[in-house]
């Protein structure tokens, strides 16, 4: 008799894993029966046919390689699977071979994608020997110069290459009139170019490189309308821009959609649950004795960091009420002394380009210091400010995961704020506070004295902002970083030894990651070419930061959960996305174009020449464009995704209730076998009692 | 392909395709592998199916294996003998089983049979306090050590008889976000 006792079938359609068990158990040799009803031969030929036959049963969507069965057992069952094809009628061997080809598709096209994968090697590396929380920063980097590397083939086609063709051809400027001032604008200053300047003019982007495919002052509003072809380069220029931040907005979201998956299924469990350390908590891949050591003892830190916040949490809950306002008066005071140093940050970069702008005309070295001046005072803010803040995390006394989220959180603030200050600076230099109808742009309703063409000052400040950026980071490698790790290797000091190499620091690293990219999508309008640059920086900087890795860092005490952490530098990103597409809206909408330079010379904004070429459409076209932004379409549009978002939401409130049933069911399931199990039990010690009775009184 | 290797018939090769996932390729890599480990014993012609078994002693020396504190148990695992001899089948076996494709549920299925060290089932504390010796190399006091387990039975044991089942396991690894990453040997 064979009572098998399921728990909850997998679903899957191979058998249940009670029944799996069994099988490997019993073909190990060592059977420690638990329950007595389990069928009790261990005769292998059986074990195989009983496989085979569970197996076939479950129907021939079982994928083998998915079995949990030892291997001599798959081969068999595959064995029986081929003979039993080799049988099959015309129509069964066609899905045969459909099945065949398919599979060798899937293997090439894997092999492929192995060879494609940008840096794989690499990225496994770095994964075994320090964890996967710097895997996911080289993770995130090599995404971002895909990203960059797409973003430059787009620009390039759709309004770089137009434009060189155009020009060599010789097509003429549309002619308009406009206010002779504002027309003015001559970015090759007359006179000797000494030597030593166009080093000047290539850091600084003026000069040589001001009037060029570099910025946006060189494009020209050439409109072609030949008979079979017409291209219109500034409705190329809007659209490309505004589908590039289209494109890359996509890009993020299918990226943390992959990873939000992870994260909802496994219903986002509170970081530091011991049983998740200790099952899941060792990273198998993990190559080399350093690396394991170091890898044991950050498990046994985490552990440790659990306990303590458990502590820690038992304390404050201890805490009088007294202590308690003392504690939370605490807390207040240190945020407000961060908003202050914050607040103090952002003054600093104000004037810093308020004064660079003034000077700019300055020649010399001393000009360029003046040029990259808001740069040095955005790098300067984001270095000393997060430091300050940092030592008031020991009086806030928060759980030791919260405050590594409260640090990103103001870091990220700060980065991201600064850039903002800088671009409000700018803004108001160009448009006078906004106000028309002040002195300096009441003609032309920009300041055109200061800026004759301020699409390319902007341009130029983003491109100083990407290079400095990079500069820095260089610098640190060379100065800092390798020094660093010298002394330590030739010092046996004991306080150098303490002080140590340094770790790779991945929270710093992706908030440079996101600030550069965020550079990037703000100066993208005004200079056409900074994808480019961009993915040349990248590129060197994995290099860069893979070298430093290898050689200057150890692995880290304290780790970064690499999963959670992947959502955590998207989100970051789109945040920055988000600040780039406000400045480009208000740019495409609000301001008025130069009029000296650049493909909308001659429009009041640059959007407006959407609706100018829309009417050289046909008609039907027209009229279609018409009904998709008419009430007639949209309004039946909306009503239909609302119904589609509702429905979702029912889905996933109808799971959400399934799975609390199931578990629910599992916990009752659970004392019904233990139940039953004693009952089992008590029958047969039951009837082994009157045996043994009667075999003692015979 | 005109890939004129000798060590499986196409039969054989077609056969661990369909059971592991692995290609072609990664199939007479392994096999490469698996000689390496002990080339006096390890024919290199497998046409006949022969059966040699490489002893744990062996096996454990693999780099990949090597400084896993879980190696031993790991390969006691995927033996048919329960003793860590493995055969190649076995050998192929624990490395599709532990690949990058492998899927989750496959993978919930054999964590647990290796954190099971006294095999019977169910991962009760004294398999709890072992694994996280194995783990922390007895960094951690004894009091800390019978803690945690204890807080690991608390958060895992649904049905209330102080050890874990397979569907505790399961439910409780359903929930980590990093199991699939890290329990992952790459090969």
């Amino acid at each position: 008799m064979e009572t098998k006792l399921q728990i909850h079938d997998t679903g899957n359609g191979y058998p249940g894993d009670q029944q799996l068990l069994r099988l490997r158990r019993a073909s190990s040799g060592q059977s420690h029966q638990n329950y007595p009803q389990f069928n009790q031969n261990s005769d292998p030929t059986e074990e195989e046919e009983e496989g085979v036959e569970e197996v076939d049963s479950s129907g021939p969507n079982v994928e083998l390689r998915n079995t949990p069965l030892p291997m001599a057992i798959k081969r068999a069952v595959w064995k029986s699977q081929q003979m039993q094809d080799n049988r099959a009628s015309s129509s069964k061997s066609w899905k045969q071979k459909n099945k065949k080809s398919l599979r060798n598709l899937r293997s090439i096209t894997r092999e492929a994608g192995q060879f494609f994968t940008l840096w794989g090697k690499s990225l496994q590396l770095i994964g075994g020997n320090f964890g996967g929380g710097v895997q996911s920063y080289f993770l995130f980097l090599r995404f971002l110069v895909i990203l960059n590397f797409f973003s430059c083939l787009l620009i390039a086609g759709f309004v770089l290459i137009p434009s060189i063709i155009f020009r060599s051809v010789g097509t003429s400027l549309e002619n308009s009139t406009g206010p002779e001032e504002c027309m003015k604008y001559d970015p090759n200053p007359p006179g000797l170019v000494l030597f030593y300047n166009y080093f000047l003019d290539l850091l600084s982007g003026t000069g040589f490189m001001e009037y060029s495919y570099l910025f946006y002052g060189y494009y020209n509003n050439t409109q072609v309308a030949e008979e079979s072809f017409s291209y219109n380069i500034p409705l190329a220029y809007l659209f490309t821009a505004v589908f590039y931040f289209a494109f890359c907005l996509i890009c993020l979201i299918i990226r943390m959609g992959n990873a939000a998956r992870v994260a909802v299924a496994t219903g986002g469990s509170a970081v530091g649950s011991y049983s998740m350390i200790i099952f899941t908590g060792w990273d198998y891949g993990c190559l080399g004795d350093q690396a394991t050591r170091l890898k044991q003892k950050n498990i046994h830190y985490q552990l440790q960091v659990d306990l303590e916040e458990e502590a820690l949490s038992r304390r404050a809950a201890s805490l009088t009420a007294c202590q308690k306002i003392v504690h939370y008066t605490l807390r207040v005071v240190t945020f407000l002394i961060a908003l202050g140093l914050n607040a103090a940050a952002f003054y600093g970069i104000f004037e810093a380009t308020n004064f660079s702008q003034q000077n700019s005309g300055r020649a010399g070295f001393l000009g360029l210091f003046f040029e990259y001046l808001p740069s040095i005072a955005i790098t300067t803010a984001n270095f000393v400010v997060p430091l300050l803040c940092d030592q008031f995390a020991l009086i806030e006394r928060y759980s030791p995961s919260t405050t590594v989220i409260l640090v990103l959180l103001r870091a990220v603030f700060l980065r991201l704020l600064s850039l903002g200050v800088l671009i409000l600076t700018l803004w108001q230099q160009i448009t006078c506070d906004g106000n028309a109808n002040s002195r300096d742009c009441s003609l032309c309703k920009y300041n055109n004295k200061d800026y004759p063409c301020w699409e390319t000052r902007v341009g130029q400040e983003m491109y100083k902002l990407t290079l400095f950026d990079f500069l820095v980071n260089l610098a640190v490698l060379v100065l800092v970083e390798f020094p660093r790790r010298i002394v330590v290797d030739h010092c046996p000091n004991k306080l150098v030894q303490w002080f140590g190499r340094q770790e790779f620091a991945v929270p710093h690293n992706v908030l440079g990651l996101v600030y550069g990219q965020t550079v990037v999508w703000t100066g993208a309008l005004f200079c056409p070419l900074l994808p480019v640059i961009n993915t040349i920086k990248f590129v060197i900087l994995f290099y860069c930061k893979k070298i430093t890795l290898f050689h200057n860092c150890r692995p880290a005490l304290k780790t970064f959960r690499s999963t959670t952490s992947t959502i955590y530098f998207l989100v970051t990103l789109v945040f920055g996305w988000g600040l780039a597409t406000v400045v480009m809206i208000y740019s495409l909408a609000e301001i008025q174009p130069s009029m000296g330079c650049g493909p909308f010379r001659f429009f009041p904004t640059m959007w407006s020449i959407v609706p100018t070429s829309f009417y050289n459409l046909s008609a039907v076209t027209q009229d279609f464009l018409f009904f998709i932004g008419s009430q007639a379409f949209s309004i039946p549009l909306f009503v239909f995704s609302c119904v589609v978002m509702c429905y979702f939401i029912a889905l996933a409130a109808v799971y959400g209730k399934s799975v609390a049933l199931l578990r629910t069911q599992l916990k009752l399931e659970g004392r019904d076998k233990k139940f039953l199990v004693r009952q089992i039990e008590e029958l047969s010690r039951q009837l082994e009692r009157p045996n043994a009775n009667s075999g003692a009184h015979s | 392909m005109g890939n004129k290797q000798t060590t499986f018939t196409d039969e054989q090769l077609e056969a661990f395709q369909d059971c592991t996932f692995f290609t072609r390729k990664e199939i007479l890599r392994l096999h490469a592998r698996f000689r390496e480990l002990a080339p006096h014993l390890v024919p290199l012609d497998f046409t006949n199916n022969p059966d040699v078994r490489v002893p744990p002693t062996l096996v454990v020396t693999m780099p990949e294996l090597k400084e896993n504190p879980f190696r031993d148990r790991i390969v006691a695992t995927f033996s048919e003998d329960g003793l860590g001899n493995l055969s190649f089948n076995d050998f192929v076996d624990m490395f599709s089983a532990l690949c990058e494709l492998s899927p989750r549920e496959l993978k919930t299925i054999y964590a647990f049979k290796i954190y099971d060290f006294n095999r019977d089932d169910f991962i009760c504390e004294d398999d709890l306090q072992q694994t996280l010796n194995k783990l922390t190399k007895g960094e951690l006091t004894a009091e800390e050590v019978t803690l945690v387990c204890q807080k690991v039975i608390e958060e895992a044991d649904l049905d209330g008889d102080r050890k874990l089942s397979f569907s505790d396991f399961q439910n409780m690894i359903s929930k980590a976000p990093d199991f699939l990453s890290n329990f992952h040997i790459r090969i």
